[in-house]
């Protein structure tokens, strides 16, 4: 449960990878380089939720040659609101399909745990985005990360100056952990992927609804430190109706017809982000990712199953994240 | 089912659930002072010992500085839930010492935006959501911008403080005046209240059932303003069919309070309270004991007994 604190944070230095072009602060000199040598995601097309996405997630996960065997797995969605007819949520028929998908490959359970960030009653978003159905039929079991059993944490990053996080029992008592975002913009972060997703596994019983205390803290540098301090294993990101514009709640669908999975959050979220057209090198949180917790670069990534749209009409955003934007 | 009945068996459930400590956790092995508060109100005096226990538990997490943390082992700066504290005490009558420490640290707590400094920066350009920074209430953690429920709990508890002649009347007063404006100020354009503001982005955000159901029961004052009317026929439409016990809990709770002057809100009260009945009808599998105590206390609401109601004069 201990995470050893600063002795985690040794002073390795920071080899400035890739393409990486934000500039070091004066607390990422302190940085454990924890980047694998090389990550891998999978893009993988997908054009509707229906029953064949089992099928699908298996053959993708296959490729990874993941060992879940006997292993407990959270399955972290990105359950926000609930709006009649618009697709904030991570699709319950996603979710599902992975769920099954990892018990097939032998995880000795697999539980569902998300802690919303506005809506207090995170049954009612449950129940109305039909994901209470879902797992009710697969007699999966859910649990409300912002009410669940909490344990302090010391950060391993220190973009927020806090020197702790509380995170449930539940997220620091599985064997491993599954991000997986909507793919969506988003109108104070620039993009919500699978490390902003990550904001939903920090207790709003602690920082409230919202979680503002870390909203006050910068949102880029809490998830930076959320990401650097709980586990992520492995990201299935849910771009089959992705969101641009006004996210994460008030944007337009867009169709991108994919799903990612990588086995690092950081290389799913760059390879998202370059889907939606978006350059990733300029979303705060995603640059400074890519120097010590995953790869962003293109030379760091295996794309090991279909490979990046030659060309992408960029995602629509705000105008205040019009930077953001790759240029045909 | 007999309402008494159905309030019965959730006061069972819930005293099955009480820790060794006197505590309720959300469900774990965790003291929650939000979850102890809501089964201390929910527990009717008289059925055993068991609340009293709950009450000195209670004290003992009180911070020193007269505020309440989230949990045990949480960090002493206070927060949200000395509200909810304040107002247990004083439903139990008991501890008035220490409710009244609660009370002062109400009085001084406010929201970020009650700085010059932040409503200044707020005013200028910070303004892609849409509010009045001078019209501030309370946080859910210390250092941060009021929020609606927050500041609906405090109203509520500073209201009963109030009414029960606590010494600091005219600041309360000045208090409760600028926290309801706050709240009226932060309103869904039609009708309801979502965690915070009305609007963001220049998008209209849409109401959540808690956040109106709370601040509404922080209203009954201000039941002959507009907002506050159109709030309660946002509720009585959005209750129909709601799934979840822990929101049609809390509606229920907030259109009981309205009861006498609607009789939509008369009928919708008995109407959700079926729903409940029916949504609680296996207490035992409901993990979550702050979702058991609320709709104990909705139940109990239909009868006239509301501890979140401010009666006005």
């Amino acid at each position: 449960m201990n995470l050893g604190r600063r002795r985690m944070i040794t002073a390795a230095g920071v080899a400035v990878g890739g393409m990486a072009t934000a500039r070091l602060l004066p607390e990422e000199m302190l940085l454990r380089d924890r980047r694998l040598p090389r990550s891998r995601v999978a893009i993988i097309s997908a054009e509707e939720y229906s029953e064949t996405l089992e099928g699908v997630l298996a053959s993708g996960l296959r490729a990874f040659h993941l060992n879940v065997r006997g292993k407990s797995v959270l399955l972290k969605p990105n359950l926000v609101d609930y709006i009649a007819g618009v697709e904030i949520n991570t699709h319950p028929v996603l979710v599902g399909a992975t769920a099954q998908a990892f018990l097939k490959l032998g995880a000795s359970s697999v539980v569902v745990g998300e802690g919303p960030g506005h809506q207090r009653d995170t049954y009612l978003v449950l129940a109305e985005s039909g994901l209470a159905d879902q797992l009710r039929g697969q007699n999966i079991h859910f649990v409300d990360l912002n009410r669940d059993e909490l344990f302090k944490v010391p950060t391993r990053a220190t973009y927020t100056g806090l020197e702790h996080l509380w995170l449930p029992r539940t997220v620091l008592n599985s064997d491993f952990v599954v991000s997986m975002p909507k793919i969506k913009t988003h109108h104070w972060a620039g993009v919500t992927l699978s490390m902003k997703n990550m904001f939903g596994v920090v207790p709003g019983a602690k920082y409230g609804w919202p979680k503002n205390v870390l909203h006050w803290k910068g949102i880029h540098r809490s998830i930076l430190d959320i990401c650097a301090t709980a586990p992520v294993n492995f990201v299935i990101a849910d771009g089959i109706v992705a969101m641009e514009g006004n996210g994460p709640l008030h944007g337009t669908h867009r169709h991108l017809g994919k799903i990612v999975l990588a086995d690092d959050p950081v290389a799913a979220d760059f390879t998202c982000a370059r889907l939606m057209g978006l350059d990733p090198y300029r979303v705060w949180h995603l640059a400074r990712a890519a120097q010590f917790l995953g790869n962003g670069s293109y030379d760091r990534i295996d794309l090991i199953a279909e490979g990046l749209p030659l060309r992408t009409d960029p995602f629509d955003v705000l105008p205040e994240f019009a930077g953001l934007q790759m240029r045909l | 089912m007999d309402i008494g009945l159905a309030v019965s068996e959730l006061h069972r459930t819930l005293m099955a659930n009480q820790r060794a400590t006197g505590t309720w956790g959300y469900r774990g092995n965790q003291d929650s002072v939000e979850a102890t508060c809501l089964a201390i109100l929910a527990l009717p005096r008289h059925t055993s010992v068991q609340p009293s226990r709950a009450i000195q538990a209670l004290l003992g997490l009180q911070n020193a500085d007269g505020s309440w943390p989230a949990f045990t082992g949480d960090e002493p700066e206070g927060c949200w839930t000395t509200a909810l504290a304040v107002l247990s005490l004083m439903e139990a009558g008991q501890a008035m010492k220490h409710s009244a420490s609660g009370v002062r640290w109400l009085l001084n707590a406010r929201g970020r935006e009650a700085n010059w400094l932040w409503r200044w920066k707020l005013r200028t350009f910070d303004n892609k959501v849409q509010f009045d920074p001078a019209k501030f209430g309370w946080s859910w953690v210390t250092g941060t911008t009021s929020w609606v429920i927050p500041t609906g709990f405090a109203l509520i508890a500073l209201q009963r403080a109030g009414r029960r002649g606590c010494d600091d009347t005219a600041r309360i007063n000045e208090r409760v005046d600028l926290g309801t404006s706050m709240i009226l100020d932060r309103m869904c354009p039609g009708g309801g209240w979502n965690s915070g503001n009305g609007a963001a982005f220049g998008v209209p955000l849409a109401p959540h059932i808690d956040a109106t159901s709370i601040a509404l029961l922080a209203l009954t004052a201000h039941k002959e303003k507009s907002g506050v009317r159109r709030s309660l026929n946002w509720l009585l439409n959005r209750l129909a069919g709601c799934p979840s016990p822990y929101s049609l809990a809390w509606g229920v709770l907030a259109v009981a309070a309205y009861r006498h002057i609607s009789e939509e809100a008369r009928e919708c009260s008995r109407d959700g309270a079926e729903e409940l009945m029916r949504l609680t009808a296996n207490a035992a599998s409901i993990e979550d004991n702050c979702t058991l105590a609320v709709c104990a206390l909705a139940l109990d609401a239909i009868n006239g007994n509301n501890p979140f109601e401010v009666r006005t004069r």
